[in-house]
Order: C-alpha cells, then structure tokens, then sequence
C-alpha cells in the first residue's frame, strides 16, 4: 500500500516536472521567437512569468520526488487559491448577468447561468480539488525533518512580529496622513481662526478661496447633541443596567441582553430614518415657527439610542464587577435591595460606571450618518427658535463629523485640508476620551 | 454608606420599626418601578424600530426589488439587486484582509509575547505599543476610517473610489474587533491543551494550527461574523471611499453601493422613503439572523470549555 502511494506521488512529480519543461519551452521559445536583443526581450511579461511558474513547479516536482512535507502544503494552499480565484470569477459573472438588470431576470436564464456556473466551477476547480484530496489521502508518506519544523517555526514566530504590527502602522498612518493633509489649513486658516471662526463658507460655491473656516458651529452642534444624549440615554442606559445585573430574574436577562446587543448592531443608517420618517412628523408638531422637526432634539433622541448598549454593557459588566460579600454585608445589616444598590453597589462601581458614560461621549462624538439624517445639516450656530429659550433644541445645526462627511467628496485645496483639520480634532478629542476612559477602568481593576 | 445605615439604626430607635420597614420597602418598589420600566422602554425602543421598519418595509419587497438595479439618477426608482451583490463582496473583501492581520496580532499577543506586556526592552515595548494601538482603533470612529481611506487609498495610492479602497478601510475598521474577539478565544483554550501538544514534541507553531487554533475556531468565527455584522452596518467609511455608484463593480477597482449606503442615499437624497425603508428590513433582518447564530456560537463555545 505504501508503495503504491509512494509510486503515485512520483508519477504526480513527473507531471509537474513534464508542466515545468512545457513552460520552460514555451516561455523561452517567446524570448527567442522576438526578434529583439536579449536585454529587451527578457522585459517580455508573459516569458518571465512563464520561466519564474516552470522553476516554481520543477522545485515542486523535485520536492514531490523527494516525498518532502513541504510541497504538500504548497501544493494544497495553491489549491485553495486557484480554486477561491474561480469560484470569485464564476460569482462576478453570476451575478452580472442575472443581478445587474433594470427588469427581472427570466427565471430560465437564472437557472441556465446557474448550471453554467456550476459546471464551469467543477471543470476548473476539479484538478485542486483532487490534488488537495488525494494528498490528504496520501498524507503519511510525506516526511519532514527535525530542522524543517524548527525553521517553520521560527519564520512563522518572526512573520507574526509584522503581522502583529500592523495595528501599529494602521494607527501611525491615520496620525500621519491626517496630519499632512491639515497642515494646509492650518498653516493658510491658522489654529485660531478654525478653532474661533464662527463662520464656515467655503469658497468653492464663488469659485474663489476667500472661503471661511470657522469650525464653532459645528462645535456647538457636536456638543449640544451630545449633552441631549447624555441627559435622556445615561439614566436609562444605568437604570437598565441596574435592572440587568441586580434585579431582573435570569429569564428576563436572557431576552433583555441580546436585544441590547441587538440595539449595537443595528446599522446607523436606520437610526438616521426612523429619526426621519418616525421622530421628525413627531417633532414638528411643536407649533413654532422655524420648527422643522430636525434639530437637536431629534439628534439627542436618536443619539440617546445609539449609546445606551455602549453604557448598558460597560455599566453592567462594573456592576458585576462588585464582589458578592459587599452585597451581603449589606443585606445582613438589615438594608433592603434598594438601599444596598443605591448606597453599596454603585459606588463600589462608580469608576466603571463613569468611565461607560464618557465610552458613551464618545460614541455620540464619533456618530455621523445618522447625525446628518436628522440634525438639519444647516452651517450655523444654534440658536433658540423664538423667545423661549428652550427652543434651541429645534434648531437645526451639525456636528464635526457631518461636516466631513457631508463635504469631503467634493472639496479641494484648503477647503479638503479644513475638513482633515476638523478629522484631527475629532480624532484628537475621541483619543483623549478613550484614553480617560480605559484609564479609569484600568484604575478600578485592582481595587 | 456606613454612615447611612449607622442612620437607619439611629432612627428606628426612635420610630416604629416596622413602618420605618415598610416606608423602606415602598421606597425600593418606587424605586424598582422605575428601573423596570426604563429597561422595558430601551427593550421597547428597539422592537419598535424594528417593528416599524420591517412592517413598512414589508410593503416594497418582492422579487422585482431584490433582484432588479437601482434605477440611478435622483428617482428613486428600482430594487436593490446590485447593492446587495456589493455588500456581500465588500464583506468579503473585508474579512480576508482583515481576518489574517487580527487572528495574527492575537496568535502573536496571546501565543508567543504574553508573559511580556509591561516589560522592558525592544519586545515589551512593541507588545504594549500594540496593545495601545489596538485600543486606539477600537476608540476611533469610523468617520476618521473613511478619512483615512480617502487619504490613503482613495487620494494616495491612487486607488479612486473602489472595492478596494473601501475594503482596506473597513478591514481597519474590524481588526481591532476580531483581534480582541480571538484574544478572547484563545485564553479559553485550556493550559494543558498546550502542554499536552508540547509533550507529544511538537513545535510551538504545530501546537497553535493543529491544536489551540481548532479548539478556538467557534470563538474566533463568532469575532468574524461580528465583524461582518459591522460591515454592514457600516455607511459613513463608505460614504467618503466606496463612491456610491448604483451599478454592478466589475471588479476590485470599480465603484460601488452597499445596502446601508443606499438607505442613506435614498432617504436623504432622493427621499424615497418607502424603497429605504424596505432595504433597512432587509438589512434588519440579515442583523437579527447574524446575532443570533452568535449567541447561539458562543454559547456553545462557552459550554465546551466550561465542563471541564
């Protein structure tokens, strides 16, 4: 039985060695077939492809021949590649035939492109398909010394040093390209006036580049949205983390958390047109003047939303957090559940609980196409609608991060450069706020 | 606290313990009232949203709008058909470059440099460097991502508004999510898994793939589906790096229109509000289905390792 497998491992060989002469022959019969000098027809791209795949498959015929371990991995996770190459072609073609229509596709078509597709995929994936099972039929015959699984070993430990780094370069590039893009407004604006102008007017409507940069309404909208979410989501975020961690009964919790969680996941975008389509009608039903059911308002309780299961989680998991034996002591000294939350849980909490109000901030900050759907998107500061002061709430503004979103694709020059200085305040402020945030959490650990 | 309950004592020296009992124990139903009704109102909150979503996003779905192009131009006319082809090749474009680097940078973090965070040297620095930076991404929002990507790729490498583009920046969107989600995973994998491969001589490497890896599998697919969930989910990266053309991408370098984009298009340019509210059910009901297979994934990460 060995020998068999042995036997057919090594006719597999010299059909790859037969592929690498194939290619060897047609790659230089193209050099030579060129009536060019040497030197030029070497830059031949197929020819050098051609020579670089026939030594590719010679090694892998002499490793085959050799029965050595690593061919079989090559030869497997080139397989897979060819095989994951097809089956992405084979769907781009799906698809652009049956899902790229204005009308509906016949259903006749569906099928036979279907069919098609399938019976393409299995001519031309059946070649890896039977190489990657025949040799993990063939498996123990393959060898691999002491010094190959040591060196193995050793690349994978050094490769995963620059795997590993790559959140580094990631983080170390935003830094630097937003950066570089703002210098620009920075040097032609000045910090002052982008940071006190309270004018933003870009000046690519009159075509000139006495545009003004004032970044304070948009500031303003940032902040004012984000306190209205503060005020109407952290009691109910808390509240509800109460309830998940202290009072309700297991059977409640196990509905009750994955909804939160589903509250996290749901797209911001259907935020964004609930708060159109649902709040705003809502909202305009305030008799004032000005009142278009847009504004701050509006953002706050969409905002409000949005935060509750960053607040939820992180307040729940600090109330956990709080040894069994406070509670205890507490019952046993005659105070009731709720005198036991409100005067020993919670204050034992209390960092956790504070540092999932600012993650909260800082994902009211961070928000944006929900904001843009439903804060008015207007380039000025808030005011109050009439005499009540309250009605501020109505007014329609817009935050840092609409800013950027709603203008980037279009802006150049300066104007480009003032909205990467406003992403450079933004991501400046998130990164002091998270900071704080895992500071304070990283404090209450050992306590 | 001491204080409160030193209080408490003091008092029902001087009053009727039992009232002073009973006006403690109104206090905490008030109290419990109101926590009770704040959870059903943020539970309340979000079956509403759906509710309202899917009922009226109901109404537009049928063959014709999940398998015919959007229409284009400002009429908001047409189904769907392309942007749920892009989505699902972002998300894939997204997963396989993002899915390497983190489950990687996790290998790396808990595999082989964990006994060096807060040490010294080039090594304990690099390991706390990327603790931090892990940390950092996971803190930015995702405007900066789309920012970044429409510096980087879209401006810089001259990638325009692509496939590609976008996938890079949503890939940097998800790597700290599944770096942290397969951290998560292979601390769970037992000590003496580890030493029981170590023993049988294999290498460091031949443990992690043959052993840690496949013991974490549930735990790291539970990180990637969450991060596919994020994708798409996510509208503001790819409002400044995908382009938004309604057509089919052809291939990496071509523009495109994921579902959530095209809510947002439909909704504040076109005003189509029926056609958005009908992708957002079906965008809906794709999140309930992938937090679902989570819940369940990770429950049955969690009984495998708990029985021992």
């Amino acid at each position: 039985m060995k020998e068999i497998k042995k036997n057919s491992i090594r006719v597999l060989a010299v059909l790859f060695a037969a592929v690498s002469f194939y290619l060897l022959y047609s790659g230089f019969e193209k050099i030579i077939s060129v009536d060019l000098p040497v030197s030029l027809a070497l830059s031949q791209p197929q020819a050098i492809f051609a020579i670089i795949l026939s030594l590719f498959s010679g090694a892998l015929a002499v490793g085959l021949w050799r029965l050595k371990n690593w061919t079989k991995t090559a030869i497997s996770l080139l397989s897979i590649l060819l095989i994951i190459i097809f089956a992405v072609s084979e769907i781009f073609n799906f698809s652009t035939i049956v899902f790229a229509g204005e009308s509906i596709t016949p259903l006749s078509v569906i099928v036979s492109t279907f069919g098609k597709s399938i019976v393409n995929l299995l001519l031309n994936c059946g070649i890896p398909l039977l190489l990657i099972i025949g040799l993990k039929f063939v498996d123990e015959i393959f060898l691999e010394s002491e010094t190959q699984r040591f060196i193995v070993d050793k690349f994978i430990q050094r490769a995963l040093v620059f795997v590993g780094s790559s959140s580094i370069l990631v983080v170390f590039l935003i830094f630097i390209f937003t950066f570089i893009e703002s210098s620009d407004a920075i040097l032609n604006i000045g910090l002052g006036e982008l940071l006190t102008g309270t004018v933003w007017r870009p000046g690519y409507i009159i075509g000139d580049q006495s545009g003004q940069f004032g970044l304070v309404p948009m500031l303003l909208g940032s902040i004012y949205s984000t306190i209205g979410a503060v005020i109407l989501g952290v009691p109910l975020a808390i509240l509800t983390a109460i309830l998940l961690a202290e009072i309700a009964p297991p059977a409640v919790r196990e509905v009750f958390r994955p909804a939160i969680e589903l509250l996290a996941g749901i797209p911001s975008v259907i935020f964004g047109l609930f708060g159109m389509v649902v709040l705003a009608p809502l909202i305009r039903n305030f008799e004032i003047a000005g009142n278009s059911g847009f504004g701050i308002l509006n953002a706050s309780i969409i905002l409000a939303i949005m935060i509750l299961p960053t607040i939820t989680n992180v307040t729940e998991d600090a109330i956990r957090s709080v040894p069994d034996s406070y509670r205890h002591a507490s019952l046993a000294m005659g105070a009731t559940r709720w005198q036991t939350i409100v005067s020993v849980v919670l204050p034992a909490a209390r960092s956790g609980i504070i540092a999932a109000i600012i993650l909260g901030i800082g994902r009211a900050l961070g928000e944006t196409m929900a904001l843009i759907m439903v804060i008015g998107n207007s380039i000025a500061i808030p005011v109050p609608l009439d005499n009540n002061p309250l009605t501020i709430l109505l007014a329609t503004t817009r935050t840092l991060t609409g800013n950027i979103a709603v203008e980037i694709n279009y802006a150049a020059g300066v104007h480009r450069s003032a909205l990467f200085f406003t992403g450079v305040l933004l991501f400046l402020l998130l990164l002091v706020i998270n900071r704080l945030a895992h500071f304070i959490l990283r404090e209450k650990q050992p306590s | 606290m001491i204080k409160d309950i030193a209080m408490i004592g003091k008092k029902s020296t001087v009053i009727d313990p039992t009232r002073n009992l009973r006006q403690r124990k109104l206090t905490q139903n008030i109290a419990f009232t109101f926590i009770w009704l704040a959870g059903l109102l943020a539970v309340a909150a979000l079956l509403f949203i759906i509710y309202y979503v899917i009922k009226n996003g109901m109404q537009v779905i049928d063959l014709e709008f999940l398998t015919t192009r959007p229409a284009g131009g400002v009429s908001g006319k047409g189904g769907i058909s392309t942007t749920i082809v892009t989505t699902i090749y972002l998300v894939i474009l997204t997963i396989t470059i993002a899915a390497p680097l983190g489950i990687g940078t996790a290998i790396y973090m808990v595999e082989y440099t964990s006994d060096l965070s807060g040490k010294k040297g080039f090594l304990g620095w690099l390991v706390n460097t990327i603790r931090t930076s892990v940390e950092v991404l996971a803190g930015v929002p995702s405007i900066i991502f789309g920012l970044f990507g429409f510096a980087v790729f879209v401006s810089y490498l001259k990638l325009k508004f692509s496939l590609l583009s976008a996938g890079l920046s949503g890939a940097c969107l998800v790597l700290p999510l599944i770096i942290r989600t397969t951290e998560e995973a292979l601390l769970t994998v037992p000590k003496s898994y580890r030493e029981g491969s170590l023993a049988l001589g294999t290498t460091k490497w031949q443990m992690i793939f043959d052993v840690v890896l496949p013991s974490a599998i549930p735990g790291i697919i539970t990180g990637i589906v969450l991060s596919v969930g994020r994708v798409i989910a996510e509208t503001a990266i790819f409002w400044v790096t995908l382009g938004g053309s309604y057509r089919l991408p052809q291939n990496l370098l071509s523009s495109g229109r994921t579902m959530a984009l095209h809510v947002y298009m439909l909704a504040s340019e076109t005003r189509a509000f029926e056609k958005a509210l009908g992708t957002s059910a079906i965008l809906i009901v794709v999140i309930i289905a992938l937090n679902l297979a989570i819940n369940i994934s990770s429950r049955q990460f969690a009984k495998k390792f708990s029985g021992k």
